[in-house]
């Protein structure tokens, strides 16, 4: 395996690093306070359900497709479980993440069936599973009203400083990282990304593939949204993890995973989800307005993904 | 260049012929709605008033579609409308009189307006095609850079309400039997209907979403006239982001929320791809509308307005599979 043989190479495999730790740098020597504190443990909680939202996103991203609903589904995941919690205990979790995994394959199911394209029907996907929190929630806040130590160690146990939650993350992304680079279907899932026609004519399950990258979606968004339940105690359709979406999409772009499809290392979104979760820090460190903020994200979006993206496979850019 | 349509082979003409009948399908759909609706409630639902209420709430989405439209024709993505509509209507109300008494520049503050769209919209093109960054990262970044503009314009200060009442009323006005605000769309759409058919900036637009390589292969500036959609795109934008401050009668950075998914799901029921190539604001006026009646008419009959989003959802995957089902096939490539 020739490995970082073109500078384009070793940019993408450690852009996401760098820029990471050129922001935390600032922010260190800006605020000097913030390593010390409890920044990092803000950070990491904050970085957690971000970072399982993406890591659904950037298999999806991976065949060359995008899931706008997944973040919608977390959401969904938390309300589902702060209504389930109380009666069921420590089955709710479960019978959360298997709704929401199939909510994620019928995703996959309806776009195998009816070969529209991904944007279209997440799109879809997405006002369903809003209209469904709604619903389900009477546009009220639910509180988690009993068993809420079934989720709440995720993040009041801490393992170096860092909550458990955090490192749950961070292994479930090396696994991924695992899956995709030394298994048959992990392989085939890269080859959909880098020529979709190639791999079907290859004997590769398309469809299959397609349906599990889906599913897969579904179920990071499911722990994530358990994640927002651990963190918040209650859940509501406009509450803590409606905004998932854009920070998501931004921390697998920034993690490197390419929109076209074929590149994705689900280690490097671990670093941009801690990094989209850095910018808001960052910029108030730096004593940026609190109101220009958004420009500052905004910016520091689009430059993180020139920085850090492939362009070595592509000729036309859309 | 209009000839570049008509050199296609027997299959170019056959696609053309399945566009156009695809495109009365959509027709087809916005009359059976408001016949649907009209039988449902025959009281409040075919009634002039509730027709201009439709029409004034499509007007935004309509212009929006203009400019994002053409940029998705060329198979490139907007995400920065609400973000530009914020800004720019931001920037218009602050330019005109208002409670506020930062400036008052008369009727120039409209084309200012217009010029911070496009501008916004420009540098998107810019660096999305300079710096070869997807569209969808830097319009998405861009959106999130027009919001911060609106809010540093808004300030810490008081709500800025617009002085001119006879332009806050403007929009609902009805001298010509129609709300003056889906007037002025009719004529962007127009506006942009004559650039896609007669200029070169609608021409390229379909040639490049039809198949880029070939496009550069035979010398279409592509990078330039990307960064003019954009710009044009932005212009469009700013100018609903005007009309929605004249319609609140006030600044407001959030003035455009909802308005990206609604244009861009209208966008694909009216028959525009998102690989582009096909399509145009024709079509779009037609998607805003059944968006439009849909949500009137579901009111109006008494659907809870929170599955609003869900019906919208549904309706558009299925407009989409409707329109793609006669095109699916073992080892088609769809993303």
């Amino acid at each position: 395996m020739k490995l970082l043989s073109r500078p384009d190479e070793l940019r993408q495999a450690l852009g996401p690093l760098a820029i990471f730790a050129i922001l935390l740098a600032l922010i260190s020597v800006a605020v000097p306070e913030f390593l010390g504190g409890g920044g990092p443990s803000i950070i990491a909680q904050q970085a957690t359900p971000i970072l399982l939202v993406a890591l659904g996103q950037c298999v999806v991203l991976c065949i060359g497709s995008i899931d706008l609903s997944n973040a919608a589904i977390a959401l969904f995941a938390s309300i589902l479980a702060a209504l389930t919690l109380g009666p069921l205990g420590a089955a709710a979790p479960v019978f959360c993440l298997i709704v929401v995994t199939l909510i994620g394959v019928a995703n996959g199911l309806v776009l195998v069936y009816t070969q529209i394209p991904s944007f279209a029907l997440t799109l879809g996907t997405l006002g369903v599973m809003q209209a469904a929190s709604l619903v389900v929630t009477g546009s009220n806040v639910v509180y988690v009203m009993d068993n809420m130590d079934v989720v709440g160690w995720l993040f009041t146990v801490q393992i170096l400083t860092l909550p458990v939650a955090f490192w749950i993350a961070v292994v479930l992304a090396a696994a991924l990282w695992a899956f995709l680079r030394f298994t048959v279907p992990g392989q085939g899932l890269m080859a959909i990304g880098f020529n979709e026609r190639a791999a079907g004519l290859s004997g590769q399950p398309v469809n299959a593939l397609k349906v599990l990258a889906f599913g897969l979606s579904g179920f990071f968004a499911g722990l994530a949204g358990l994640c927002v339940i651990s963190i918040s105690g209650a859940a509501s359709s406009i509450g803590l993890g409606s905004d998932l979406l854009v920070p998501s999409i931004a921390a697998a772009l920034v993690g490197g995973t390419a929109i076209t499809g074929g590149v994705c290392n689900p280690l490097n979104v671990v670093f941009g989800a801690m990094f989209v979760a850095l910018i808001p820090v960052g910029s108030a460190a730096v004593g940026v307005n609190p109101q220009a903020q958004s420009i500052v994200y905004g910016v520091v979006l689009i430059v993180a993904v020139a920085a850090t993206m492939s362009r070595a496979r592509h000729g036309i850019v859309k | 260049m209009t000839s570049l349509s008509e050199t296609g082979s027997g299959g170019a003409a056959r696609r053309r012929g399945l566009a156009a009948r695809a495109g009365l399908a959509e027709l087809a759909i916005l009359l059976a709605l408001v016949a649907i609706f009209s039988v449902l409630n025959p009281h409040a639902f075919p009634t002039l008033t509730n027709l201009n209420t439709i029409l004034n709430n499509a007007a935004i989405p309509i212009v929006i579609g203009v400019g994002a439209s053409l940029v998705v024709l060329t198979g490139r993505i907007d995400l920065s409308v609400e973000g530009v509509m914020g800004a720019a209507g931001m920037a218009f109300v602050l330019l005109s009189a208002n409670s506020r008494e930062t400036a008052d520049i008369g009727w120039l503050a409209y084309p200012a307006a217009l010029a911070v769209g496009a501008v916004l919209g420009g540098t998107t093109g810019a660096i999305h095609a300079l710096a070869k960054v997807p569209s969808f990262i830097v319009s998405l970044g861009m959106w999130y850079v027009g919001l911060g503009i609106a809010a540093v314009l808004f300030g810490y200060e008081m709500i800025p309400f617009l002085g001119n009442e006879a332009a806050v009323a403007w929009p609902t006005a009805t001298p010509l039997g129609l709300p003056n605000s889906f007037v002025l769309a009719l004529v962007v759409v127009g506006l942009g209907w004559l650039i896609e058919r007669y200029t070169r900036l609608g021409r390229y637009a379909y040639a490049i979403g039809n198949n880029e390589s070939v496009a550069r292969m035979t010398g279409i500036p592509v990078a330039g006239f990307v960064v003019a959609i954009f710009a044009f795109a932005g212009a469009c934008s700013a100018l609903a982001g005007v009309m929605g401050s004249l319609a609140l009668g006030a600044g407001s950075a959030t003035v455009g929320v909802g308005m990206l998914f609604l244009t861009l799901a209208a966008i694909v029921i009216g028959g525009t791809p998102l690989g582009g190539g096909r399509g145009g604001a024709l079509r779009t006026v037609t998607g805003v509308l059944i968006l439009s009646t849909l949500y009137n008419g579901l009111i109006l009959v008494g659907v809870d307005p929170s599955i609003q989003s869900g019906v919208s959802g549904v309706v558009l995957v299925a407009a989409v599979i409707a329109a793609g089902w006669s095109q699916r096939a073992r080892l088609r490539v769809f993303k």
